[in-house]
């Protein structure tokens, strides 16, 4: 499975109550064209969707905060692991999409390979983690206990690498600002 | 020094939450903020770095909450990226408590005095705007640095010298 096959099936998974944190590149666009508008959606600062998230679980205790992040992203911010792990907020959950390359920029290879994630993950001792082979007759039924889990939650997913030809995101960058903070204040 | 309590009970009025990297010119404030835990409405965030800090007061300001950061001015320095394709590209209101590390009185600590030559020059190239706090007119400063932060949907930083928050 591509990465934006889980994306997409995600869609018929998340509530109204659930804000997403879509991290640079080719996630962001994904998240904008395949799931409901508006959500966080970065353009730039690699390496922080995962404590952007954090902030926006601790400031909205009543929303479900999901982070999708890549490979190369989440290595980035690795320590924010262990930062969010310390505060273990129930309301969030971090999908991490891996195929063990920096696809946005071409390709590259990452080091993700060198970590065994699922005792990684289980060694931040939070509520559920999984390290998983995106599966297509399976990968629902991850989602789904990933997402109703009542505790803070890692998903790791290993994925295979292929993109959808996507228009760039249109918004200007304080126009997402503006109907993400119209979203969570109304 | 300023109390502790009193600059709290300032930050208070504003912000909802307060993370960063701690320096010795705050360890005063962080005492305070440690102790008094249950009965101050500042939510404090651990953080291990500064653009992580900073992401976490973003997710706050996307929740049209308000958010301080502190670190030192050494600190300051991982936080490029944050500030030019986050905080300033999506235009987010957030103080920075920057300790003004490698004056004077740091004479004896060569790991600072480059960053504190080259801080202000820095500042200025990331085109965030800042003020020096005072231990005289802190209020004002204080009142001041908010508002340009809510005139200018930006990131503001205050300098703190030693002293003005430790003892």
């Amino acid at each position: 499975m591509k990465g934006f096959d889980v994306i997409t099936a995600l869609k018929e998974l998340i509530s109204e109550n659930v804000i997403i944190v879509s991290s640079n590149g080719n996630i962001s666009r994904e998240v904008f064209n395949l799931l409901p508008q508006p959500q966080v959606y970065l353009r730039g600062s690699m390496g922080l969707p995962v404590p952007i998230g954090l902030g926006l679980a601790l400031a909205n205790p009543d929303k479900q905060i999901l982070v999708i992040t890549g490979d190369g992203n989440f290595l980035m911010g690795f320590n924010s692991s262990v930062t969010t792990a310390f505060y273990k907020p129930k309301n969030l959950k971090i999908l991490i999409l891996d195929n063990n390359k920096y696809f946005t920029t071409g390709g590259q290879e990452t080091v993700s390979s060198a970590l065994d994630f699922g005792s990684f993950l289980n060694s931040l001792n939070i509520g559920y983690s999984e390290s998983k082979q995106a599966k297509k007759e399976k990968v629902k039924n991850n989602l789904i206990e990933f997402l109703k889990s009542k505790s803070f939650s890692i998903l790791h997913l290993q994925i295979d690498s292929g993109k959808l030809q996507l228009e760039n995101i249109p918004w200007q960058p304080k126009e997402i600002t503006q109907r993400i903070v119209e979203r969570l204040t109304k | 020094m300023i109390e502790p309590k009193d600059f709290i009970s300032v930050l208070e009025e504003k912000f909802q939450f307060i993370t960063g990297v701690p320096c010795s010119y705050f360890k005063e404030m962080l005492i305070y903020l440690s102790e008094q835990e249950d009965k101050i409405s500042l939510k404090h965030v651990l953080a291990t770095r500064e653009d992580e800090a900073v992401g976490i007061a973003s997710g706050v300001v996307f929740s049209g909450k308000r958010a301080l950061v502190y670190m030192q001015n050494s600190g300051f320095a991982n936080i490029g990226d944050a500030l030019t394709s986050l905080t300033e590209l999506y235009k987010l209101p957030m103080l920075f408590l920057i300790s003004y590390r490698g004056l004077e009185s740091d004479r004896g600590f060569p790991e600072h005095s480059i960053m504190g030559e080259v801080t202000e020059p820095i500042l200025k190239a990331y085109n965030i705007p800042y003020l020096v706090l005072t231990k005289e007119n802190w209020k004002e400063d204080m009142t001041k640095a908010i508002e340009m932060m809510e005139e200018k949907s930006s990131a503001i930083a205050v300098l703190i010298k030693n002293g003005v928050l430790s003892k």
